[in-house]
C-alpha cells in the first residue's frame, strides 16, 4: 500500500512539473523559429519558388528587411545552395507599420507573429535528378515594448527535389471539335 | 496507515499550484527578473574598467572617483535607447554641476566609431562614450538586453541596475539617489530600525 502511494505521489510530481518548466519558461530570450518547409520539387533548368514560414514568439518584434529608422538591423536571409543550384530573388513581407510605448509618435516596420519568405530556387539543365539541402541563416533582432536583444543567427535549411522534367500534368484526351453521333 | 491515491494527487497539485502561484507574486512584485536578479549587486563596489573613447583616449570607472555615475550600456541597433540618450543628455546638463557624470558604453559588435559617433552626435549627446567589451559587461553581471543602466553613487558603490527603458522621472529619482549616498544611508538606517 506504501508502495502505491509513493507510487502516486511519484506520477503526481511529474505531472505537476509541466506547469512549472511553463512558467520557468516565459523569461527566456526571445525566439524566431522557422517552420519546417520540407522539400520542393523543381524542374531543372527552370525556376521554382519556395515559402519559408517563421514565427516570432508573442510580445517580441523583429525589424522589417526595409526598417524605417537609420541603423535598425533589417531581417535578412543568406542562403547557400549546393553547385548547380542558383538561388534567385528572395522576397520579403512588407513589415507592419507599428508604433510601441518606447516611442509613440514613430512608426516602425515590423514583423511579428508569423511572416514568409519567398526564395527562388533555379537548378541549372545539367544538374543531377535528386534531392538537395539548401542552408543559410536568417539574421534578425528582437525587441519587446521596452527592451532590444542582440542580433541573433537564425539556422535555416530546406529540400529541393530536382525532377528531370516537370510533373505530368493531367491530360484530357484529344477531342474532336464536332461530335459525332 | 492506509492512504488515498486521490488525496495524494490532490495535494501534490494544490502544492505545485502554490508554488507556482507565489513565483507569479513574486515576479509581480519585482516586473523585470533580471533586475530581481541584479539586486543582487546593489550596495556592492562598481568594479573599475578600462574602455577606449570614441576619440581614442582610454578611460577608466575609477577616473569619475568622487562623481554620482550613470552607466548606460547602449547599441546603435537599440530603438529604446534612442529615447533615453537626449534624456540624459539634458540630465547631464541639469545634475552635472551636482556632481554627476553620464558615461555611455556601446556595445554594438558591428559599428565603427564613427557609426557611433555619429549617433550620438544626432542624438545631441554631450557625455562621453566608451566603446565596449563583453568582458566590461560580465563584471556587471551580464547585459543581456538594452538599454541597461546603473547607477554608482559617489562612494563607487551600485546603487541600482536597470534594464530597458524606463521613464525619464524614474531615471531622474536614480540619479537623486546615487547623487545622495549619505542621505539614503540615513533613511535605510531609520527604516532598518
Amino acid at each position: 500500500m506504501r508502495y502505491r502511494a509513493a507510487k502516486t505521489s511519484v506520477i503526481a510530481a511529474v505531472l505537476c512539473v509541466p506547469l512549472l518548466a511553463q512558467d520557468f519558461s516565459q523569461h527566456r530570450p526571445p525566439s524566431v523559429k522557422m517552420t519546417d518547409a520540407g522539400v520542393t520539387n523543381v524542374t531543372r533548368g527552370k525556376a521554382g519558388n519556395v515559402t519559408l514560414h517563421f514565427e516570432v514568439e508573442h510580445g517580441y518584434h523583429v525589424n522589417s528587411n526595409t526598417p524605417t529608422a537609420e541603423f535598425l538591423i533589417p531581417t535578412s536571409l543568406k542562403l547557400t545552395a549546393p553547385t548547380d543550384i542558383v538561388i534567385g530573388r528572395i522576397t520579403y513581407p512588407k513589415g507592419q507599420e507599428m508604433s510601441f510605448e518606447f516611442a509613440p509618435d514613430e512608426k516602425l516596420s515590423v514583423y511579428s507573429g508569423g511572416f514568409d519568405i519567398g526564395v527562388v530556387v533555379r537548378p541549372l539543365v545539367g544538374v543531377v535528378a535528386a534531392k538537395y539541402a539548401v542552408r543559410g541563416q536568417l539574421k534578425y533582432q528582437a525587441c519587446d515594448k521596452a527592451a532590444c536583444y542582440p542580433p541573433k543567427q537564425l539556422p535555416v535549411d530546406f529540400g529541393i527535389q530536382v525532377l528531370k522534367n516537370a510533373p505530368a500534368a493531367h491530360k484530357n484526351p484529344a477531342q474532336s471539335p464536332h461530335i459525332h453521333r | 496507515m492506509k492512504r488515498d491515491p486521490v488525496i495524494i494527487l490532490v495535494v501534490a497539485m494544490v502544492v505545485t499550484i502554490m508554488l507556482v502561484f507565489g513565483l507569479q507574486m513574486a515576479r509581480k512584485s519585482s516586473p523585470d527578473p533580471s533586475e530581481a536578479a541584479n539586486k543582487g549587486m546593489q550596495g556592492k563596489a562598481a568594479p573599475d574598467f578600462e574602455l577606449k573613447a570614441l576619440d581614442g583616449k582610454t578611460v577608466h570607472l575609477s577616473d569619475y572617483r568622487g562623481k554620482a555615475v550613470l552607466l548606460n550600456f547602449w547599441a546603435t541597433w537599440c530603438q529604446p535607447c534612442k529615447i533615453e540618450m537626449p534624456w540624459f543628455a539634458e540630465l547631464q546638463k541639469q545634475y552635472g554641476p551636482e556632481g554627476l557624470q553620464i558615461v555611455g558604453i556601446a556595445v554594438d559588435e558591428d559599428a565603427s566609431t564613427q557609426d557611433l559617433a555619429d549617433f550620438a552626435g544626432k542624438l545631441g549627446v554631450n557625455y562621453p562614450i566608451l566603446v565596449g567589451k563583453e568582458s566590461v559587461e560580465d563584471l556587471f553581471g551580464g547585459v543581456q538586453f538594452l538599454p541597461a543602466t546603473l547607477y554608482i553613487n559617489r562612494e563607487g558603490k551600485i546603487v541600482d541596475k536597470v534594464f530597458g527603458l524606463k521613464g525619464r522621472g524614474e531615471i531622474e529619482e536614480s540619479i537623486k539617489k546615487a547623487l545622495e549616498p549619505a542621505r539614503v544611508a540615513q533613511v535605510v538606517n531609520q527604516t532598518g530600525k
